[in-house]
């Protein structure tokens, strides 16, 4: 081994410490890039390659009832490649050792007995029900695994109004239910919902539909475009009461993992440039002050013949050695980081299989990246100590030169201690510096911020969306439109307290050029329990004679209000009406739409009818009212809110926990990794100010407020830019996880900021404390002795 | 010459012993001495004779291995850090080869550092004229030639009134002329103020200025001295 690789050898060593503070900033930049960029991938791949082998289709649609005949002419649309239709239906079930009813969504499967062309379920247990048989079932596999079922149970169905005992013989998943959340819920309950897959003959018994289908389903040749085959299938299905045919980007489950891979490459594109910035600044703060405190050493080599490469490979070498080490960590950390949290994406994700290999292309992209930011810091510092002249090297340094500016008049009028002046006078001299410091620790702040502020979103968007917005305890789906007058009825259940009715209805709104397809509630004005309520809180009350839709919709369809929406009602063959858009409202939830619904019953030219309502219940009651439920015909449906609110506030809970620990872990690193740099480099170049103090006979504390004091300054002066910066980084956030599907507020409490600023502050003290160490070892007489 | 009953600081069989890995080096081997209040006293000796390991220990930045020291009635072998803290910011002032003075702080506000704790200082101004400096009250260290900077720490050693001046080769650093001026420094504040001094030095031409001079060879006092005439600083050239 050459000497000069001995001494790089020994230079790491002697370095470790900071070594290792930069080291660990970088490992945090590097895992988060591995497990972001991995577990997108992981879930793109193992998605394409489900679809791929399960055949998922490419374009949905539903109708009311379809005679079969019309499959070849679905099949003749131009692009299209393969056609499944299918009976689908809602079913309640009554659980065995369940109290309320559980709800099902009920596919057929192919008369034939074979495989379906699209959508193939997967058997993962048991056998599929015999074509010929009623009484048999497969059920989806989280449902079975939620509610204890092995093939040979039985539980009570009720079927388009008949209950009829059904026995799993098979357990199954699907590409069509990944993500699986029955309708009106925010959170998958897989005890409570579950898919049930019929032999044809039973389903189109149960629903009165032999020789005919409610859904078909299409693949389209690769790189036929998916618009005009569904501009045509929705001409086709018109007449049958087409809700409007859509494609994979409005397929439920499908759109939610379109969600959390772009939430993914998101976060893969904020932190770790965040980390990386970081790494290159720590790098250049101390491989500047390393060839300081080494410019002998470097006229001596220079003195020797090593030439100027050699110097600057010498330095860079040791960042790269830094960097390697932070790499080499953050594949570990990164490596376990993704395997744990795609376990936790498991509970939401049923796949059959997880294609989660990291590819050696994105190890190699975070080691190409680390060792570029390290490299980067230190290049400045290495170029100076390549340039050094011998003879200048070898000469002491220059002392750093204070003069007297406006700024420092201002400092001293205030007449500080010495102690506190030398502080603000060594921030002030290296102004760069000082502002980078703040900048980093600002940074920390930002992450600690932007990742405390998702639990008061949450609570927040729980608070709107049910205790202020949604009071109903439980809502009923009725088969069929039923008139208003069935409200009596649902009032009389037992347990019931309150009664309200709305009517929902399918329908497609257009404005201009833009289309958009979402669910309108009809309402009476005065309602108690659901309540449009606005983000800022307003109470809005459905327009008689006109339209309200939330902002997110109306900014899909490009209206304002007084424009004029036409809505296709598409339960009703598509019958139009136009309606002048009355007013928009912010809502987090939705693509809502509502009209008073006297409005809209006059649109239909009938006396008012409602399809679901909502009740409030009395709890000592509540098992009446679930068995009364369950018996009652005209009921497709009940979705119980506050069992739903449990379930989010748990899901949620759980994940926010996983999630806020890593980013507070990665804010403490940030800031450890800042101020212990920062002090250590103060430590160095205030050895012998310090040195010098203790010998006029102030005491350690007092020393140690010089070296402490600048670092909390510091870090105190980083609180509100990191305040700032971290609410901009919240914002980023919410923006990009907003969807079709839902919004998250930006909600920023005091609390928020004063816990990010505390967890920093104290990180930097703690950073500060350990450097302070050094102060009880300074060794009075040496430092006092040499010369600089 | 004056006599003076009380002595400063006596010292009993000081010993001190530095270990490094296997080698044990014999700094101080029994030294007893006696410094009288209000003496300037040089001690001279080559290079590892022990003469800065005694200075250390008096001023409370060492401790001794073996042996006792008193400063007046109070013995400092064995003080706590904290108390060795406090005597230093009550009683010592120090003077070093390398001023060490705080950068980012002026003349007036080093010397400050010390007033702002001491118990019954002198103005800052008072201690930079004594020392010729109060023109430069405002400047940097950076701003100051290397005799500025000297005298700026002799000030600053002196603005607490201490008991002693402790100073480890004060001219090392400087031509002679601007040396002449830094001991003109400390022979005032010796006679105004009966200042204790200790001065360390290679430089055999200083001891004429002094009452007393003593001689170190391997850790041990060789030889005593007394000056039946002193000479003034601007008589002593090298």
């Amino acid at each position: 081994m050459r000497a000069l690789d001995r001494k790089l050898l020994r230079d790491l060593r002697r370095q470790s410490a900071q070594g290792a503070a930069i080291a660990l900033v970088l490992a945090c930049g590097v895992a988060i890039l591995l497990m972001s960029v991995g577990l997108s991938r992981a879930l793109e791949e193992t998605r394409a390659a489900y679809y791929e082998r399960n055949r998922f289709a490419d374009v949905f649609a539903s109708v009311r009832r379809v005679p079969r005949t019309l499959l070849p002419e679905i099949a003749a649309l131009p692009g299209v490649l393969a056609v499944e239709a299918r009976i689908e239906g809602a079913a309640v079930l009554d659980l065995p050792g369940r109290t309320e009813a559980a709800q099902a969504r009920v596919l057929s499967l192919p008369a034939d007995g074979g495989e379906p062309a699209l959508n193939l379920p997967l058997l993962r247990e048991g056998r599929w029900p015999d074509p010929e048989s009623a009484a048999e079932v497969a059920v989806n596999e989280p449902f079975a695994r939620a509610n204890g079922f092995r093939p040979g149970d039985s539980f009570t169905a009720i079927l388009d109004g008949r209950a009829r005992v059904l026995t799993i013989t098979g357990i199954a998943l699907s590409p069509e239910f990944i993500y699986t959340i029955g309708p009106g819920a925010m959170m998958p309950d897989n005890a409570g919902y579950g898919i049930l897959w019929l032999s044809d003959r039973a389903a189109a018994a149960a629903f009165g539909m032999q020789g005919a289908f409610s859904t078909v389903a299409l693949s389209l040749w690769a790189g036929a475009p998916e618009g005009p085959v569904i501009d045509a299938l929705d001409r086709l299905l018109a007449p049958f009461g087409a809700v409007g045919a859509h494609g994979r980007d409005a397929q439920m489950s499908n759109a939610f993992l379109d969600a959390e891979i772009t939430q993914l490459r998101t976060i893969a594109a904020i932190l770790p440039p965040v980390f990386l910035v970081i790494t290159t600044y720590l790098v250049g703060m101390v491989m500047g002050r390393i060839v300081e405190l080494e410019r002998a050493e470097i006229g001596l080599l220079k003195a020797l013949g090593y030439g100027r490469g050699a110097i600057l490979g010498q330095y860079m070498a040791l960042s790269a050695g830094v960097a390697m080490a932070g790499v080499l960590l953050g594949w570990v950390l990164g490596t376990v980081l993704s395997q744990a949290m795609a376990r936790l994406y498991a509970q939401y994700f049923d796949f059959p299989f997880l294609i989660f290999g990291l590819s050696p292309g994105v190890y190699a992209l975070s080691a190409v990246l680390g060792l570029a930011a390290a490299m980067l810091g230190a290049l400045r510092a290495s170029l100076r100590a390549a340039a050094l002249p011998p003879a200048v090297a070898m000469a002491p340094p220059v002392p750093p030169s204070y003069r007297r500016g406006i700024a420092d008049r201002a400092l001293t009028a205030l007449r500080p201690s010495q102690p506190t002046l030398m502080i603000l006078r060594g921030l002030l001299r290296w102004p760069l510096r000082t502002a980078l410091s703040i900048l980093g620790l600002a940074l920390a702040v930002s992450v600690l911020v932007a990742s405390n502020f998702f639990p008061d979103a949450l609570d927040f968007l729980v608070d709107q969306s049910f205790n202020l917005g949604n009071r109903q305890e439980a809502i009923l789906i009725l088969g069929a439109e039923a008139p208003e007058g069935a409200l009596m009825a649902v009032a009389r259940l037992p347990g019931v307290l309150q009664a309200e009715g709305q009517s929902v209805a399918p329908v497609r709104l257009t404005h201009g050029p833009r289309q958009k397809t979402a669910t309108l509630e009809a309402r009476r004005p005065g309602a108690d329990l659901a309540r449009i309520v606005t983000t800022d809180g307003r109470t809005v009350e459905p327009p008689a004679g006109g339209l309200l839709l939330s902002e997110r919709l109306a900014a899909a369809l490009d209206a304002a209000p007084g424009d004029m929406i036409e809505v296709a009602l598409l339960a009703r063959g598509g019958e139009v009406h136009a309606l002048p858009l009355a007013g928009t409202v912010p809502l987090y939830f939705g693509l809502g739409a509502w009209t008073d619904l006297d409005t809209f019953s006059r649109l239909l030219r009938e006396a008012p009818r409602i399809s679901a309502a909502g009740v409030t219940l009395d709890r000592a009651a509540e098992a009446e009212f679930h068995a009364a439920v369950k018996g009652l015909p005209g009921v497709a449906g009940t979705i119980l809110l506050d069992r739903n609110v449990a379930a989010f506030r748990d899901t949620i809970g759980e994940n926010v926990l996983v999630v806020t620990s890593i980013y507070a872990f990665l804010g403490i690193v940030i800031t450890a990794g800042v101020a212990y740099n920062g002090a250590r480099i103060q430590m160095s170049e205030r050895a012998r100010e310090l040195a010098s103090l203790r010998i006029l006979g102030f005491s350690r504390g007092e020393v140690s407020y010089v070296l402490v004091g600048e670092t909390m300054l510091l870090a105190l002066l980083a609180q509100p830019p990191g305040w700032w910066i971290g609410a901009a980084v919240a914002r980023l956030l919410t923006d990009s996880f907003a969807s079709d599907l839902y919004s998250v507020p930006l909600v920023l409490n005091p609390a928020t900021f004063a816990q990010a600023s505390l967890v920093c502050l104290l990180a930097a003290f703690a950073a500060a404390m350990v450097v302070r160490r050094r102060i009880d070892r300074l060794d009075l007489v040496a430092v006092l002795k040499t010369r600089e | 010459m004056e006599t003076q009953v009380q002595p400063v600081f006596r010292t009993e069989g000081l010993t001190r012993i530095y270990t490094s890995g296997e080698v044990a080096v014999r700094a101080l081997d029994g030294v007893d001495l006696t410094l009288e209040a209000g003496a300037f006293t040089v001690l001279l000796g080559a290079s590892g004779s022990g003469k800065s390991t005694l200075l250390n220990i008096l001023g409370g930045l060492d401790r001794a291995t073996a042996g006792r020291v008193w400063f007046r009635d109070t013995e400092i072998t064995g003080a706590s850090d904290a108390a060795l803290t406090r005597f230093r910011r009550d009683h010592v002032g120090f003077v070093f080869q390398f001023y060490n003075l705080i950068a980012s702080l002026t003349a007036r506000e080093n010397v400050q550092l010390v007033t702002d704790v001491a118990r019954n200082p002198m103005p800052p101004e008072e201690a930079l004229d004594l020392v010729d400096m109060g023109h430069r009250i405002d400047h940097f260290p950076a701003q100051l030639s290397g005799g500025e900077q000297q005298r700026v720490a002799i000030a600053r050693a002196i603005a607490k009134r201490p008991d002693v001046l402790l100073c480890d080769e004060p001219t090392g650093a400087l031509d002679s002329r601007t040396g002449v001026r830094v001991l003109e420094a400390l022979a005032a504040v010796n006679d105004r103020f009966g200042t204790t001094t200790v001065v360390i030095t290679h430089n055999a031409a200083i001891r004429a200025m002094a009452h007393r001079v003593i001689r170190f060879a391997d850790g041990r006092v060789a030889e005593v001295t007394e000056n039946a005439r002193r000479l003034p600083p601007s008589a002593i050239d090298w």
